[in-house]
């Protein structure tokens, strides 16, 4: 499984719904975007901090761990560090892969395990 | 020059101690020691040990893991990315 993982202060974007590889049939992209609220509150967004040398390490490892019982043929990983203001996406997951359901799957516990163990943090500035 | 182990600190434990990381000469030591080590000089660590990862060179520590000089040791606490 190919895998790219991106750390980046800038704003994240899409890459549209072409696959590189004529095999797969699925395209599955997530975007995870700053909401407005936290809580009770209005807020203008979110600052992200990262410990990147092990967040990317970590990410690898997690993608590496789902590979087999998810076959996908690539992920991408975008994570936006710093400030990430409300309504934009800090973080886009693209799987391409045969056939949706593992990249369905694949996402889903990446996402799980993201949230669990990579070392990321946002605050409100 | 001695060698020494960089501790770094995270999100609000950066907070707590005032500053991104700290260099700390010891021989090796146990995880129970480190933090006493680090308690000592900053008390408020303490509140924040549960749930505390500790991860040496950029791996999450077994629970057995010895840290030493030269060594990188984070304090992970809970993360929230995504």
């Amino acid at each position: 499984m190919k895998v790219d993982i991106k750390m980046t202060r800038a704003p994240l974007s899409s890459r549209g719904v072409s696959v590189a590889d004529g095999r797969c049939g699925a395209l599955v992209e997530f975007a995870g975007v700053v909401r407005k609220e936290e809580g009770e509150r209005i807020i203008e967004g979110l600052d992200y901090e990262a410990y990147e040398p092990m967040a990317r390490l970590e990410m690898g490892k997690i993608l590496q761990s789902l590979a087999g019982e998810f076959p996908c043929a690539s992920v991408e990983v975008q994570h936006r560090v710093g400030l990430v203001p409300a309504g934009e996406a800090s973080v886009i997951v693209r799987v391409e892969s045969k056939h949706r359901a593992e990249a369905f799957g694949l996402l889903a516990a990446f996402m799980d395990r993201l949230k669990a163990d990579v070392p990321i943090w946002k605050s409100v500035p | 020059m001695d060698s020494v182990m960089r501790v770094l600190f995270f999100a609000h434990l950066k907070e707590i101690t005032g500053t991104h990381s700290a260099d700390i000469s010891t021989e090796g030591v146990a995880a129970s020691s480190l933090w006493s080590l680090l308690i000592e000089r900053w008390p408020a660590l303490l509140a924040h040990r549960e749930g505390t990862r500790l991860a040496c060179n950029g791996i999450y520590a077994e629970a057995d893991a010895i840290f030493g000089n030269n060594d990188e040791v984070a304090l992970i606490p809970p993360v929230s990315g995504g």
